[in-house]
Parts: C-alpha cells; structure tokens; sequence
C-alpha cells in the first residue's frame, strides 16, 4: 500500500468519514450523487493500491455492475416509458433500465468504500475505537489478532515435520489424510492449551487482573484532525440540508423527475463531491507540498 | 537489608514424594547479578517461581521468602506486579497482543498508569533498548531476538527493583542470546537493577555474575562467587555444563587464580605452561578410501517466491556414507531452508539432488521416509501428536501388517534403548524438558529405520550434560553405518563429536573439511579451547585435547603467586 495521508488522521475522523461516505453512497440514487461516490471511491481505492485496484475493479465490481443493470429490468416493470415487451409479456421500461444502471454504481461505489475501509481502518485502529466502550473487549480482540497468526505458523510447521515422517495431509491415502489431518487438529488444540499457560503466566506477572486498569493508545487527536472534522460535519450538514429542503431530488418511479439546476442545489453537490473526493485531495495537495519542499532544497 | 531473603526453604508439589526443594536457604543483596544452575529438573524453575507470589506452584511449602525484609505473601500484588520483573523461556508465548507499542504497555495499563506517564515511561524504554525502529511493527514480524528483547523491555517499563530470568535465551541462536545477555548486564550495571537469572550458556553469563548458586535435587549445594565455584565444581557431574576455561583449569590441577573467560584463560595458559607447537592431540586418521556418497547436492538454487531474493544460491555438498556432518553458520543464512531442500519439503528451482545416487524427484515419499531417510524438525514438538510418549511411539506402527509389527516392535525397544527414553514413556510429550523431548522426538524418527538423518540445530536449548548424552546416541547411530547430517549454530558440540564440518554463508556452503582442520584454520569461528590456546597449542581444537597438552607441558619453575 502507498503511503497515505489520510490514515494518518485518528481513527475516529477516519472512521466517521467512512459512516458518513458509506451512509450517504447507500441511501443516495441521485445520479449525481452516484457519480461523485463512484468517481471519489474509486480514485481513493486506485490511489491505494495502484494497478492491483483495476484488478480488482474488473474482477469483481464489473460482474456485480452488469448483473444488477441486467436483473433489474428483467424484474421490474414499473414506470411509464414502455420501450417493448418482454417474451413473457411482462413490459420493458426505460425507468427500471435506469434503475437498474443507478443501483449498479451505487453498488460499485460502496464495495470500493469498502475496500478503502479495509486498509485504512487496521485491526489496532478498530481496537482502539470500540476497546474503550469494551476495555476487556479490546484486549480479546489484541489478543486474538496475536493468535491466529501464531497459530497458522505452528500448523504449518507441524504439517512440514508430520510429512517427513510420511503422516501429513499429504501422504497417504483418502483415510489417511483425514486420520492424519484429525490427528495434527488435535495436537494443535494440546499445543494451543499448553502454551496458553505460559502466556497467562506471563500475563498475571505483569500484574493483570489488578483494580483499575487503564487503557493506552498512541493516537492523539490533535488540531488538523479537528480541522477535519469541522470541515467534513459542515459538508455533510449541506448535503442533509439539501436533501431535507427538497432542493436536491431524484424520481426513478413511475416517472424520472428532479430538482432544477439552481444554485442552491449546485452548492450542494459541490459539497458532496468535496467530502467524496477528500481523500484524495488530501493527498494529493501532501504530494505536492512535498514535491515543493523539496525542489526548494 | 537484603532484596530476597530465602530461609530454609522445602517445597513439595502436590501428589509428588519427593521434595522438589529441601531446605535452600541464601540471600541476595540489591544490585547483585545472581546465576542459578544445575541440571534439568534440579528444581531450578520451581525456585525462581518462588519469588513472586502469583507464580507460586501448588503443593506444600515450609520455610520463608522475604522481600525487602518483608514476608513475600504480605507484598501487595500492585506493588509485586511492579517491582519483580519476570522473563520467561519461550519468547513468543509471553507475548500477549498483536503490537509491539502495546506490547511495552501492557505492564503499565494492568498498573493503571495515566497516558502521560506511560507514553513517557513506553519512550524511555523504546530509547533503551533501541526499539524505536519497529515501534510499530506487528510483532509476528519480530525475529526472536528482538521477540525476547520486547518481553524483557515490557517487563522494564514497569520499572521492577529485580529481574528475574527464566533461561530466557534458550530458543535464540548465539548471536541474538549474546545480544540479550549484554542489554541484561547493561541493565544490571546502569540501572542497578538486581538480576536473578537461570541460564545455561555459562561460558557467557560465568564473568557477568556476582554469585552463582548451584543446585543439585532440589538442595544448594554451593552459594559464592563464580571463581570459587568454578574451583569447587572440580569433582562433581555439573563439571560438564562449566565454561572451557573453568574445565581445563580444573582438569589441569587448579594452579593459580581460577579464569572465566577466553582472555584471562590465555594469560592463564602462559603463565603456568611451556608452548608445544608440534603438538598432535591424536595420531591424524590415515586417509581411508571415503565411502559411498550418500547424500550429493549440486548447484542448488532457492527462492521462496519468483520475485524474492534467493536464500539458497549454488549449494553443493557430498555426504558420505557413516559420516558425521556438521553445517555451522550465521542465523538467516539459509541453513535450515538448505535442510527442507534436501528432505523434498521445497523444490530447488535449479540444481540437483542425489540421495543415495538416485535423483530426488524420482523417489516417492513413501520409499522417501520409510528406511531412508529420517528428519528431525528444528522444533522437536511439532512431531508430537499422542498423550504419552509411548502412545506416540506407537502411533507410528498403525500402518503396517501384522509381522511387521512384530519386527517394528523389537526396533522400538532398541530406540527406547538408544535414545535413553525408557523412564519417560508414560509421560505427555510437552511435559519434558527440551532435551528430553528432543530425544524422544529422535526415538520416533529412528522408528522409521532411516539411513540417512537430517537434524536442525538438536542441541538448542540444552545443556551440557544433555548435550554429552546425545553425542553418546550419536556415535551409537554412526557405529550402524548411518549417516548424519547436522546443521548447528553449536561450535562446541561439533568440534568435540562430528567428522567433517562446513561453513555456510549467503546461501551456499564456503568451505567443508575434516573437523580439527577446520576449526584450527578459523580464528573467530572456533571452540572456545581453541581461542585459549592458540598460542601454546595450535593444534588443540577441544576442552580434552587442551587439557591432554596442559598435563604434558607443565612449566616447573611456575609458582603460583
């Protein structure tokens, strides 16, 4: 992953960003509302990940779009503009084709949100968050995310030394495998348990247990987070307004109907298409702040 | 006032006959660096858990421990959580969360420390021990090393009067235990801070100590400084686990001040001995027409994925038939990946391997690891699946037919016989001691009659007494014609017992020669004899042999001063 300005925020700016894009992405088929998620979504997700995001986006995100362009003119037949009739009988309309098309961005849009959320909200991030609702909950979910790991190495390792002896998965026949796989299963749990002991040695000798537990985190939500926050609440406070106001609207059924372009409206998409592309544009002014400073030495 | 004051201790677990301490008494003043040794199952370990409370084992206990100059059981926890640091033996299981910040924060969150104080408290000790590097880090990516030293900084950031030490470097290689060792006696002489340690590299921790206290079943037989012990050690048993320089000071008669390491042995040397440079420890072993090569590995070149660096890089190697070899190197240079090549565990992308002169790729595993070829895992107790040790044995005769099983268990009884492990059948496999579980770990693998064994690093984490038993196993298996090859980071062990040594580094193998001839060529990567008494006897590769020209070569005009 590139190097990210806005992870670099507290997690709790980061995370109200994600409830606030995903929100919004959701509930939101104005198109040019979905336009704004997609195009924002996607630039951050590229900007992480590069070319493995075109992967991805082709992969996965080109399927789920067509499938829902496809399916729903298929099973819907609202609206008022008939195009033809269907083998069936049942009409085609120009309303759920664009329907169709809308909820296929919208689902776009939010998968790549998510993805953005997956690297940028790391385990620690998450823990620290909810740790502090749930102390004894943070410290499981540490402990948990130092398992696993330790637990897929230890396998792997006993796997290596079970097949030098000819009692692996691998070796054998179909019975044997399993009786083999049943076998390294069961030693794992002893393995786990055994070791377990230890680290609850050295748990209580570190004093847990003890009245009054604290927790630590090395965040700090310092000003350009508060500045963040200011700014992301007011955007988002436009959007809401707008949309409560009615001075931003978008009709699929039975008939397509929206808001005129007036300027009201206009300072509300340029709202949200500010808090879509944020990210980025965080970044980017980063990158050229940089590319700045350092021509100048 | 003393730290500790131990009076009279006996300690009985429970169910168990006989005490696992009887009557220790001893007491160690603030800022002393104290080693406790002894053979395994001496009852070291149940000692130093006898110095904070929640460690305590159950069973009866007479006798009294107090801590600065109070009742240890009157101590509040808070302030024992605090201030008795422990540090136990596996470095990945004392580890508790996922990040190495949080890690060095644990002590001080259970203490109920604010923020301010433990960021502070957290910095001074990344600053200390140089984590500030991977203060980030996930700490599955931490080598062992560094694994071990985030346990000994989270236990420092809770700023404890004493540390106490549970062979805290038995599953690290040489470097990183010498590393350890060092930021240990840095603490104790910086800090101040008390150090009560169980450690098995004597030859290392002998010179740091202020007393040693040696145990012998649970009693104390010598409580002094390392030098009187070291003198007094002469006879007994325990002789085997001391520092080279102790032994051949020992063995040699005791003239003068006893040394403790490689330097004051030479001075040692010098003064009380005449040089013997054509010395030969023994009459060289007339080159015999070498046996069949059993194991050939030719350009070999490996790499764990296509775009990564290559670990093993133009390794090529012969093993004879009944040979005992030795591959000694540097953590990290590919040594135990070179192992997993030869067993078929990964493929080569290059080069060839030829195990008894048939091509690898063209045996199947099955003939692979039955009656061939044997592999003893790095960690013993990765091949352990029964309840006992018996039912482990047994558990490999499952699949073979009804004669076989016969013949298969009159093989077993010899391997119980060979490897020592008659009295630990009934046991769980996890309950024994390394060295104990490395041997029964062996028993299993020799079920398979192999022919060839392959060992990773077998001597980590075992003392001199166990290390002395598995030599013993050793030259039996060599005595039936099978072939051992060895990779160790234990110079010590290979000089004394294997034929032919090769140095690794940077993925292949430097050079390969008999055994006295290679370590009489390297002036760092040598026995520890060998640096002592380079300058009398060039020759001299082990303890034994520099002991045999001592006693030939004594000066008679030295007297001590």
């Amino acid at each position: 992953m590139r190097k990210d300005v806005f992870s670099s925020y507290h997690p709790a700016v980061n995370f109200f960003y994600f409830v606030l894009v995903i929100g919004c992405s959701m509930f939101m088929m104005h198109p040019i509302f979905l336009l704004f998620s997609c195009m924002g979504a996607m630039a951050y997700y590229l900007y992480l990940k590069k070319w493995k995001a075109v992967k991805t986006t082709l992969r996965m995100m080109l399927p789920v779009f067509l499938l829902s362009a496809i399916l729903n003119p298929l099973f819907h037949h609202e609206g008022v503009t008939l195009l033809l009739y269907l083998p069936n009988g049942n009409p085609l309309t120009l309303e759920s084709i664009l329907y169709g098309l809308a909820a296929g961005v919208m689902l776009v849009s939010v998968l790549n949100w998510f993805s953005c959320y997956q690297s940028v909200m790391t385990s620690d991030k998450f823990i620290y968050l909810f740790g502090r609702a749930i102390p004894a909950m943070s410290l499981i979910l540490s402990m948990v995310f130092r398992f696993v790991p330790k637990f897929q190495a230890q396998i792997e390792r006993v796997s290596n030394a079970q097949k030098c002896i000819g009692r692996d998965v691998s070796n054998g026949g179909v019975l044997d495998k399993a009786h083999h796989g049943i076998k390294i299963l069961s030693v794992m749990t002893t393995w786990a348990l055994e070791n377990s002991v230890e680290t609850a040695d050295s748990m209580k000798s570190r004093g847990y247990g003890l009245r009054g537990r604290t927790n630590f985190s090395i965040y700090r939500f310092d000003t350009r987070d508060r500045i963040l926050t200011a700014l992301m609440s007011v955007m988002a406070l436009v959007v809401l307004g707008g949309i409560v106001t009615k001075s931003v609207y978008f009709r699929y059924y039975p008939m397509i109907a929206m808001n005129k372009a007036h300027p009201g409206a206009i300072a509300v998409y340029l709202c949200y298409g500010a808090l879509c592309l944020l990210p980025v544009v965080i970044n980017i002014a980063e990158d050229i702040k940089w590319h700045y400073l350092k021509s100048k030495i | 006032m003393a730290l500790f004051e131990i009076e009279d201790l006996t300690f009985t677990y429970s169910g168990a006959e006989r005490p696992a301490l009887e009557h220790v008494s001893f007491s160690i003043e603030p800022g002393e660096f104290v080693v406790i040794c002894g053979k395994s199952g001496c009852g070291k370990t149940t000692l130093l858990r006898h110095f904070k409370t929640v460690l305590t084992p159950y069973g009866r206990r007479e006798g009294k421990i107090r801590f600065c100059g109070q009742e240890l059981e009157q101590v509040p926890m808070r302030e024992q959580a605090g201030g008795i640091g422990y540090v136990l033996q596996n470095p990945d299981n004392q580890i508790v969360t996922d990040k190495v910040w949080h890690e060095l924060a644990f002590g001080l969150e259970n203490l109920g420390c604010d923020r301010h104080t433990i960021r502070l408290r957290v910095a001074e000790m990344a600053s200390f021990f140089g984590i500030q590097n991977w203060f980030y880090k996930n700490v599955e990516e931490l080598s062992g090393g560094q694994k071990q030293l985030l346990n000994l900084a989270g236990v420092m950031a809770m700023q404890p009067k004493v540390l106490v030490l549970d062979e805290p470097t038995s599953q690290l290689d040489p470097i990183a235990a010498g590393d350890f060792l060092s930021t240990i006696r840095k603490i104790n002489l910086d800090l101040g801070v008390t150090v009560i340690l169980i450690e098995h590299r004597l030859e290392e921790v002998f010179p740091m100590a202020d007393k040693v206290l040696v145990l012998e079943d649970g009693k104390r037989i010598f409580y002094d400084t390392p030098r009187n012990v070291g003198r007094a050690l002469a006879d007994n048993d325990l002789f085997l686990a001391m520092p080279t320089p102790v032994q051949i000071y020992n063995a040699a008669g005791q003239p003068g001040v006893c040394p403790l390491t490689v330097c004051e042995g030479r001075s040692w040397l010098e003064a009380y001995f005449s040089p013997q440079p054509e010395f030969s420890a023994e009459a060289v072993p007339e080159k015999t027409p070498k046996a069949d090569v059993v194991v050939e590995a030719k350009e070999l070149w490996f790499r764990y994925e296509k775009e990564g660096r290559d670990i093993v890089k133009d390794l090529s190697m012969q093993v004879h038939k009944g040979e005992f070899f030795c591959v000694l190197g540097g953590n990290g240079t590919g040594k135990s990946t070179a192992m997993k090549l030869l067993c078929g565990i990964h493929k080569p992308y290059r080069g060839k391997i030829r195990l008894g002169g048939r091509d690898i790729r063209k045996i199947s595993s099955k003939e692979l690891f039955h009656h061939f070829l044997g592999v003893l895992p790095q960690n013993p107790q990765t091949l352990f699946v029964g309840n006992t040790v018996e039912e482990d044995l047994h558990e490999m005769l499952t699949d073979c037919s009804r004669e076989e099983k016969q013949r298969r268990l009159a093989v077993m009884d010899g391997v119980i016989e060979d490897t020592e492990i008659r009295h630990l059948l009934h046991m769980h496999p996890y309950d024994l001691s390394g060295g104990e579980q490395q041997r029964a770990a062996l028993a299993k693998v020799l079920l398979l009659e192999p022919q060839i064994l392959l060992l990773d690093e077998p001597t980590k984490g075992m003392d001199g007494f166990y290390k002395h038993k598995l030599a013993g196993i050793f030259s039996r298996l060599k005595e039936r014609g099978i072939t051992i090859l060895m990779v160790s980071h234990d110079v010590e062990f290979c000089a004394a017992y294997a034929d032919t040594c090769a140095m690794f580094f940077d993925g292949g193998i430097v050079t390969s020669c008999p055994a006295r001839e290679f370590f009489t060529g390297n002036c760092f990567y040598t026995t520890m004899a060998n640096r002592m008494a380079r300058n009398l006897y060039p020759q001299a590769v082990t303890g034994k042999d520099v002991i045999d020209a001592c006693r030939k070569n004594r000066r008679r005009d030295s007297t001590p001063e």
